[in-house]
């Protein structure tokens, strides 16, 4: 039988003097950095200023200069909304420990699914498609994104598969499904309204797919810094097994974030096909390397706990801007993809440096 | 032997606890019982069953058998979730804090303040209301921390152990339990520690502490109930035992019967 004391005063004294000076937790510690210190320092201003320099350079030794011209920046812009995308939804799963392979294939498969149904609602005659129709493709791409990453999700919290091979299946299985769906040749003659009046139109010098992409890099941005769905998500990251008894429903949160990736991928596959009338089913093959380098570059820890948007969003213009630099100097793209490689190990490398700093 | 005849009020108890996992037996009929306002050690040597008997309590496992009461009511708990929902809270061995969230972050994990008005349905975060009643929190505990805007990875262990404790006494309406809360810490700060419990037992909570610190955990229990092979071979108020006879029941040399 348990006795129910009443609590020993001579306790009580002594936890009464804990408060005069000796308290627990009452060592010296760093202090906090301020909210503007913190966006205006670290890895976002160094990626911004060294994306600085590569304009600069890549200005100065392009011929006549060229790379600092409207027609070049049209181009960088144009083509960096789906990077912005993938990024960003990267960036939220990697905050969270997640990755995902899988968003090039997925940017593959469902701009054919947004490609296969554009193709019967096109007037053959005018070559457009209705405003409803060009919803409607809006709709069919991002809900294939979404099933994908709704599979992706299931592969890892309820089989239990590492995301990493989850999501190396799944890109197997998207391009194979994409070229199954397209006979092995893409869907061309797209409607050219679609093109003329989103895909490469320019409202104030900015395309609208990339407009788009950026509002919601920025609201990725709040939805980490400032709601419980991103602090949950970051406290997965930096460690699940706490989160798990703070009592977040750890596996239902990983999936929801599965599945904005994959919606992430169903839009700029939309993207895709609305800027090039035409599926591309073998130029996103890199775009999940190039998005997993995008965030990493820009100070995401490969395990999360952190995440970074803005280092995200300049990380992402770093490639384009390499990409653009090599196309304007005259080298071959393929450059590109060594350089992105590249920088992802160089990336990586510094993080690991940094967390044995850490520790 | 324990409660159920018992009239005064149930805190948080396991009665008839037991547990198999395959081919190991870690609990047969273990039974240990809380008061509010009590603070009860729960001892024994490595595999007597002690952390599987916590997480039994926390709806991690469940048990094979036995009841589980909290504040008078028997329950069921099929997960982490459902006790929090009862009122208990626990401090884990590793703390369970997220070390790249800041203390108040880690504060209020799994009970975000959500802002009113059109930015609460997007989930945004009351922060400045969190704030003041995390450092409300820590004040009532006499805890002193710089800052509550740090990563807790900047802290020390024993800062880290403080927002552990004060967090779960924070949410706690019914039961705090700690597991070995001064394994990691030096002689002052465990001292601190148990004082901490002292304050937590005199707010009304039921306290439930695994310990290995004997002299210590002695000073600061009311009641002490020591497993052994997974059994509760003895239940007593702290005053009755000494060290070396803790020490003999938890090795099994005071005629324990498995």
């Amino acid at each position: 039988m348990t006795v129910a004391n009443e609590p020993r005063t001579g306790s009580q004294d002594r936890s009464e003097d804990s408060a005069s000076g000796d308290a627990l937790g009452s060592e010296a510690v760093l202090p906090a950095r301020g909210p503007v210190r913190r966006l205006f320092s670290g890895t976002p201003v160094y990626i911004f200023l060294f994306d600085v320099l590569l304009v600069a350079g890549f200005t100065i030794l392009s011929p006549n200069h060229v790379f600092w011209s409207w027609g070049n920046e049209e181009a960088v812009m144009g083509n960096a909304s789906e990077a912005f995308l993938l990024a960003a939804g990267a960036t939220v799963m990697l905050a969270a420990g997640a990755f995902d392979l899988s968003l090039g294939a997925n940017v593959i498969l469902s701009s054919v699914a947004g490609g296969i149904l554009l193709e019967h609602m096109t007037n053959q005659t005018t070559l457009d498609a209705s405003a409803a129709g060009c919803l409607l493709a809006v709709l069919v791409c991002v809900a294939t994104g979404g099933t994908v990453g709704f599979v992706n999700g299931f592969l890892i919290t309820k089989l239990r598969v590492n995301s990493l091979i989850a999501t190396l299946g799944t890109t197997g299985i998207c391009t194979g499904l994409a070229f199954l769906f397209v006979h092995g040749a893409d869907i061309t003659g797209l409607p050219t309204n679609l093109q003329e009046d989103f895909g490469l139109n320019y409202i104030e010098y900015v395309p609208p797919p990339t407009f788009i992409a950026l509002v919601i890099l920025l609201w990725f941005w709040v939805v980490l810094r400032f709601s419980r769905y991103g602090m949950r998500t970051l406290a997965i990251g930096s460690n699940r097994a706490s989160a798990e008894r703070a009592g977040v429903f750890v596996g239902r949160h990983i999936h929801t974030l599965m599945i904005l990736g994959g919606l992430m991928a169903g839009l700029a596959g939309f993207f895709d096909i609305a800027r090039l009338g035409t599926t591309d089913t073998t130029g996103h093959t890199l775009d999940s390397l190039a998005a997993l380098t995008a965030v990493v570059v820009g100070g995401t820890p490969l395990h999360g706990g952190r995440a970074n948007m803005f280092g995200t969003l300049w990380g992402a213009v770093l490639a384009y801007v390499i990409l653009d630099g090599l196309i304007v100097m005259g080298l071959s793209t393929f450059y590109q993809e060594v350089a992105t490689g590249s920088v992802l190990i160089i990336a990586v490398a510094i993080d690991a440096n940094r967390a044995r700093r850490r520790e | 032997m324990v409660i159920s005849s018992d009239s005064e009020p149930v805190a948080i108890a396991g009665i008839g606890i037991s547990k198999r996992f395959g081919h190991v037996q870690a609990l047969t009929n273990a039974s240990v019982t809380v008061h509010p306002g009590e603070v009860v050690a729960l001892l024994g040597d490595n595999g007597a069953g002690k952390s599987t008997f916590v997480k039994i309590l926390l709806g991690i496992y469940s048990a094979d058998s036995g009841q589980v009461v909290v504040n008078d009511d028997e329950v069921e708990l099929a997960s982490i979730q459902d006790a929090q929902r009862r009122g208990v809270e626990a401090v884990h061995q590793d703390l369970a804090l997220a070390p790249d969230l800041s203390v108040v972050d880690n504060f209020f994990l799994g009970h975000e303040v959500i802002r009113r008005g059109p930015l609460g349905h997007l989930g945004i975060l009351a922060r400045k209301s969190m704030r003041g009643d995390a450092a409300q929190a820590l004040r009532s505990l006499a805890i002193e921390l710089p800052s509550l805007e740090v990563p807790v990875r900047e802290l020390s262990g024993g800062q880290r152990q403080a927002i552990a404790i004060a967090r779960a006494v924070m949410w706690a309406r019914s039961v705090v339990l700690l597991d070995e809360p001064t394994a990691a810490l030096g002689a002052r700060q465990s001292e601190i520690v148990c004082q901490l419990m002292r304050t937590v037992a005199s707010k009304g909570l039921g306290v439930l502490v695994i310990s290995h610190d004997l002299p210590r955990i002695l000073q600061v229990a009311d009641s002490v109930s020591i497993l052994w092979r997974g059994n509760t071979v003895r239940t007593a108020p702290a005053a009755d035992l000494t060290v070396p006879d803790i020490v003999a029941t938890m090795v099994g040399y005071k005629g324990n019967v498995a």
